[in-house]
C-alpha cells in the first residue's frame, strides 16, 4: 500500500502563499511537520511525495523537506518515502542536497520505467536496484546470478541499498518499494 | 558637523570601497551627508548599498542622514523607476526634487528594490519574478530554458541569508544592463545587501577559534563562500551558496560577497577582478553581487 502526498497542496495548507514555490528553510520545515504526522497516522509501508505542482524547489527546502525526512526516520520503524512529479530542475536540487548527506532517494519516472535514483549512490548500487525492480523480489543468489557476480558482492550491495531504504528487506529476500 | 559622502559618478561593485571610505571610522560621529549630486548611474548594487549605509545608521542610533538627489533629471528618473527614493524617504531626510514616477515596467528591471526581511517575503520575490527572469534569460542574455529554474534558486538562497544570518532586513534587486567595457555583452544583476551581523560576526562563535590569527573579515568569507560553513550546527547547512555557485559555473556568472573590511569573488574567465581584496574601507552588514552573462552570440 502507498500513501501519495500532494506537496502542492501541502504547500497551500501550511503556508499563507498565492505561489506554488517550496522556497526557504521555514517552509519546508513546516511542510516536512506535516509530512510527518501524515506518515504517523498512516499505516502504508512506502509514502510517495508528489511534486507535480510544485513550481520553485530551491535547496534550502529540498534540504529541509527530502534529506532531514530521511535523516529523521526512524531506523526500527518499516517506512519507506519516494518521489513523484519532480522536473529536472527539482532533482538537481534533491540529488544535491542529498549527495551532501550521503542520502539517496527514489524517483517513480512513469509505468514500467525503473525508478530514478538521487543522491549518493554508486553505478553499481543503480544496476542492482534496477536489476530487482525488473526481477521483482530476490536474494543475494538470483542477483549474484543474473549479473554474474559472487555472492558477497550481491549481498553487499543488496544490504546497501535496503540501508538507504531504497530496498524493503525481508527475511532475506528485497522488494522494490512500488510492490 | 556633517560628514559628506559623495556618492560615486558612476556607482557600482567597483567604486564601492570610495563610497565606504566616505563614512570614516564606523560608526561615524558626525551627522552624514549622502551627496549624490554628480552621480550619473548606479548599478543595483550600488542603488541598494546606500539604503543599506542608511539603515545601518538609523540601527546605530545616529541623527537621521541626509540625502540630496543627482542633479540630473534622467538618472533622478531612473533611481525612482527602481523603486530607490521610496525606501530612501525612510531613511535619509531627502534633499532635492524626487520625481513622481511609477516604479517598475522598465525592459531592464527584473526586480526593483524590495525589501527582504522575513521567509514570506522570498516567496514573493521569486514569486514575481519567475515569469520575466525566464522571458529575460531566454530572450536578452540566450540563455536554455532551464536557467531560469536555477536563476530562481540562486536568488531565494542570496535572499535567504539575510533573513538566516543578518539579523536585520536588508534589500535585493535585480536589474539587466549592459557590461560593454567588462565584457562586450549583456548581463543580468542580483544584488542583495543589508546592514545586519556580516559573516565575521555571524560566524565568530563556531569558526574563529578553528582559524586562529587569521580569523578576520576575509576567512569569514572564505569558510561560507569556499567550505560551505554556516553559523548552524545543523550539518545541511552552507548548501545555498555551494547552490548558487554551482548554478554559476554552469552559466560562467560571477558571485562576489562584501563583508566588514573583505570581498571574496569567485571570477569567470571574463572578468579581471582579484579573488579576494583585503583591508578596504568598512561596510556594516554584507552586500552580495551575482552576475550572469549573455552566452556568447545570445545578447540583443
Amino acid at each position: 500500500m502507498i500513501q501519495t502526498i500532494p506537496l502542492g497542496r501541502v504547500l497551500q495548507e501550511t503556508v499563507s502563499t498565492p505561489y506554488r514555490d517550496l522556497v526557504t528553510r521555514p517552509t519546508g520545515a513546516a511542510v516536512r511537520g506535516w509530512i510527518q504526522k501524515a506518515i504517523a497516522g498512516s499505516t502504508a509501508p512506502t509514502t510517495m511525495l508528489d511534486f507535480t505542482e510544485v513550481g520553485l524547489l530551491d535547496f534550502s527546502c529540498a534540504d529541509e523537506i527530502v534529506a532531514k525526512l530521511l535523516l529523521d526516520a526512524d531506523p526500527d520503524t518499516d517506512h519507506y518515502v519516494m518521489l513523484l512529479g519532480t522536473r529536472e530542475d527539482h532533482t538537481e536540487a534533491i540529488d544535491h542536497v542529498l549527495n551532501h548527506h550521503a542520502l539517496a532517494i527514489a524517483v517513480v519516472m512513469g509505468p514500467d520505467e525503473p525508478p530514478q535514483l538521487l543522491g549518493r549512490v554508486t553505478p553499481e548500487l543503480v544496476r542492482v536496484f534496477h536489476c530487482v525492480f525488473r526481477l521483482g523480489p530476490g536474494d543475494a543468489g538470483s542477483i549474484a546470478d543474473m549479473l554474474g557476480w559472487t555472492l558477497e558482492r550481491a549481498a553487499d550491495a543488496l544490504l546497501t541499498l535496503s540501508l538507504l531504504r531504497l530496498l524493503r528487506a525481508e527475511a532475506g529476500t528485497f522488494h522494490p518499494l512500488t510492490q | 558637523m556633517t560628514r559628506i559622502v559623495e556618492v560615486p559618478a558612476s556607482f557600482d561593485d567597483r567604486t564601492f570601497d570610495q563610497f565606504a571610505q566616505g563614512f570614516g571610522d564606523w560608526p561615524p560621529e558626525e551627522r552624514i551627508l549622502v551627496d549624490a549630486r554628480a552621480a550619473t548611474w548606479a548599478s543595483p548594487y550600488g542603488l541598494i548599498g546606500m539604503l543599506s549605509a542608511g539603515q545601518a545608521l538609523r540601527e546605530a542610533h545616529r541623527e537621521k542622514p541626509l540625502f540630496t538627489v543627482p542633479a540630473s533629471d534622467d538618472v533622478r528618473r531612473y533611481w525612482a523607476r527602481t523603486g530607490f527614493f521610496r525606501h530612501a524617504a525612510d531613511l535619509f531626510e531627502i534633499h532635492g526634487k524626487v520625481p513622481k514616477v511609477a516604479t517598475s515596467e522598465e525592459a531592464d528591471h527584473l526586480l526593483d528594490v524590495t525589501p527582504v526581511g522575513a521567509s514570506e517575503d522570498v516567496h514573493q520575490v521569486v514569486g514575481r519574478i519567475q515569469e520575466r527572469a525566464a522571458r529575460m534569460l531566454s530572450h536578452e542574455l540566450g540563455l536554455e530554458a532551464k536557467a531560469t529554474m536555477g536563476f530562481a534558486m540562486a536568488l531565494s538562497e542570496a535572499c535567504q541569508n539575510i533573513v538566516e544570518h543578518a539579523g536585520t532586513s536588508g534589500w535585493v534587486a535585480v536589474h539587466l544592463y549592459n557590461f560593454r567595457k567588462r565584457l562586450g555583452r549583456r548581463v543580468i544583476v542580483i544584488a542583495v545587501s543589508d546592514a545586519g551581523l556580516g559573516f565575521r560576526r555571524s560566524l565568530e562563535a563556531t569558526q574563529a577559534k578553528r582559524f586562529g590569527d587569521r580569523w578576520g573579515d576575509a576567512a569569514a568569507l572564505e569558510a561560507a563562500l569556499i567550505q560551505g560553513v554556516s553559523r548552524f550546527r545543523d550539518p545541511g547547512r552552507g548548501q545555498g551558496l555551494a547552490g548558487i555557485k554551482r548554478y554559476l559555473s554552469r552559466w560562467d556568472g560571477k558571485i562576489s560577497i562584501r563583508s566588514g573590511t573583505a570581498r571574496l569573488s569567485i571570477v569567470p574567465k571574463w572578468d579581471d577582478d582579484v579573488p579576494l581584496a583585503e583591508h578596504l574601507p568598512y561596510f556594516p552588514g554584507s552586500q552580495v553581487q551575482v552576475l550572469i552573462p549573455a552566452q556568447e552570440g545570445g545578447a540583443r
